[in-house]
């Protein structure tokens, strides 16, 4: 009559109390398998009337589904015979079920001290049961314990001091739960936020540690905003905290302190019309320095500039270099390149030391050549433009016996 | 113009008016045009030398990659001087050519003028015929500068013989300056000034 797997889902007419195919459906009626003689009727009785459950039904005694807040499973065992005093009771429990609702929306506001999470429909059922015995207890009268304390059922054992704080007093001061049952942390002096934990002295201490780290970090940072806010480029005149927002960064010479904004003082070191000696010099006192370290902020101590400028080439030292090329390229600049050698695979390579140039002009010119040459190829077999161009490499390589970092770009920050 | 040199220069222009130079009358500034790209400049002629009291005019051009090049200079004032050509005014001074900085500002080109009338190089000259005088005969060279920088430049002392010496050529009808130039060129000898003028 029916495909073997339609029977073994639940109708869902039949389900909602209704199936006009009856005995005849091809999906599975209630105890299908033990009794297949029930009828619509029957089965709309073993449904509880859903206003009933809510506490309100119109139509009384009268309703097609039953009034009960007894499972399934109760239903089943009442049977049809004791209807009547099922119907009897339930009577006596739709005014219960209302007073309960009444309860429920007068104890929603202490909720925090239930003694446990119980879910609203046992709780009316275990009430219903409770209110015909000694209708005179509730809920609210039972003693009043946390959430944590229901969390963790041997309640004495827990220590206070593993007890969380109040997340909102610790997250912004303000706890609006008059009776909160949380821990209400003591104010820390650095950050002004009630998140010392009152007994926990290991927690105190962490979040003062951190407090104090952090309070010098942004010390730090307000100390180089202050020593860099009034410093302008010795080329510019301009004051670099005030350039455009792109601009705002310093060119640190390491053999000199004098102040220059990143951009001007490259600007400076690529000028084609002087001397290598002359544009690798600081444009104030002449003291040759071999690259430009840039920084968000002016460093004034030796300190402060040697760590700045170790983090810098640390910082390059994990970018690949654009002339190796990953192995592909030559870099002029060898194993004193401040840029990553690394072939293809990941291994780092050390090309050597960097090619000397010697002074004598024919050697320039021969390398220039090469260079030419090689372009020329390069574009004839694949049309495709070196993206460094010609004359950077020419500056680069006419430039004398050190060579200048300071033409790498620094994507970094 | 490059923007990056007009704002420098309006920024040099505010800080070379505030310099204490400026006070003591030493240097001066004055803008040419609106835009910043030519401007008259005035060094005092520095104490003890024989442009002592006199003003001297300078052309300043600005080019577009200034800073990153050296402003062209130029003494529109006559001046008898080894670095600097008597014809056409034009300076010999490395500042303005090869070992120019980026940091140089007006005031510390015009400063480095004044040191150089005071200092002059008569080994990496610029006008010959003076360097020659400033290393044969140094006296002739100040009396020669001391006139230069009384008749061009406003300066005190007036030198009667040499005055004396160019009006025998002008009566001859030799423009004044002319006159003026073959003399000193000739260390002040008439005869040979003459035979130089009317070869």
């Amino acid at each position: 009559m029916a495909d073997s797997w339609t029977q073994s889902v639940v109708c869902r007419y039949f389900k909602n109390g209704m199936c006009r195919e009856g005995s005849n459906c091809r999906y599975r009626h209630w105890n299908d398998g033990n009794n297949e003689t029930t009828s619509s009727s029957a089965s709309s009785t073993n449904n509880v009337c859903r206003f009933f459950k809510h506490g309100i039904c119109k139509f009384g005694n009268q309703c097609y589904f039953r009034h009960s807040t007894g499972t399934i499973d109760n239903n089943l065992i009442n049977g049809n015979s004791i209807e009547n005093s099922t119907e009897y009771a339930s009577n006596i429990s739709t005014s219960t079920a209302r007073k309960n609702i009444k309860d429920n929306t007068r104890i929603a506001e202490e909720w925090v001290k239930a003694p446990e999470f119980v879910p609203l429909q046992v709780a009316g059922s275990s009430s219903t049961n409770e209110a015909s015995t000694n209708s005179g207890t509730s809920t609210s009268s039972s003693m009043s314990i946390s959430y944590a304390q229901a969390v963790n059922p041997s309640g004495q054992a827990s220590s206070p001091s593993l007890e969380p704080l109040c997340p909102f007093a610790e997250a912004t001061g303000i706890c609006k739960k008059r009776n909160c049952t949380y821990l209400h942390g003591d104010i820390c002096e650095l950050c002004n936020r009630a998140v010392l934990h009152p007994y926990n002295e290991e927690l105190r201490k962490k979040h003062t540690n951190a407090c104090v780290k952090q309070h010098e970090v942004d010390m730090e940072l307000s100390f180089a905003i202050q020593r860099s806010r009034e410093k302008s480029c010795g080329v510019c005149f301009e004051v670099i905290m005030e350039k455009a927002s792109g601009e705002q960064r310093f060119g640190i010479l390491p053999n000199c302190n004098h102040c220059f904004c990143l951009s001007c003082i490259r600007k400076w070191r690529q000028a084609k019309q002087f001397d290598n000696k002359i544009i690798r010099a600081c444009p104030e006192c002449r003291a040759t320095s071999d690259f430009v370290c840039p920084s968000m902020y002016w460093v004034d101590t030796k300190e402060e500039k040697e760590k700045l400028i170790s983090d810098y080439k640390c910082a390059l030292s994990t970018k690949d270099c654009k002339y190796f090329n990953k192995g592909r390229g030559k870099c002029p600049f060898g194993n004193k390149c401040f840029y990553l050698h690394a072939l293809p695979d990941g291994t780092k390579t050390d090309v050597g030391p960097p090619v000397r140039q010697r002074r004598n002009a024919d050697a320039d010119v021969d390398i220039l050549r090469q260079l030419i040459l090689w372009d020329f190829f390069e574009e004839r077999n694949s049309r495709w433009i070196y993206d460094v161009d010609l004359e950077d490499i020419v500056s680069l390589f006419s430039s004398s016996e050190e060579s200048d970092w300071s033409e790498f770009e620094f994507p970094i920050e | 113009m490059a923007n990056i040199a007009a704002l420098r220069i309006q920024r040099e222009f505010k800080e070379v008016i505030r310099s204490e130079e400026v006070a003591k009358c030493a240097i001066k500034v004055e803008l040419v045009n609106d835009s910043f790209t030519e401007l008259k400049g005035e060094i005092a002629g520095p104490p003890d030398t024989p442009y002592e009291g006199g003003n001297f005019v300078l052309e300043i051009k600005v080019p577009e990659t200034y800073p990153f090049n050296p402003p062209k200079v130029r003494f529109i004032t006559k001046i008898w001087h080894p670095n600097i050509s008597s014809v056409t005014g034009a300076i010999c001074l490395d500042i303005l050519k090869d070992q120019w900085a980026a940091a140089m500002t007006l005031r510390t080109v015009l400063l480095s003028l004044q040191a150089l009338l005071s200092a002059a190089e008569p080994d990496d000259p610029q006008d010959a015929v003076v360097a020659r005088q400033y290393k044969e005969h140094p006296e002739m060279f100040r009396q020669t500068a001391k006139h230069w920088t009384y008749v061009y430049a406003g300066g005190p002392a007036k030198m009667p013989d040499l005055d004396d010496k160019i009006r025998r050529l002008t009566d001859m009808g030799i423009e004044e300056h002319n006159a003026r130039v073959a003399l000193s060129s000739y260390n002040w000898d008439l005869e040979r000034a003459t035979e130089q003028l009317f070869s």
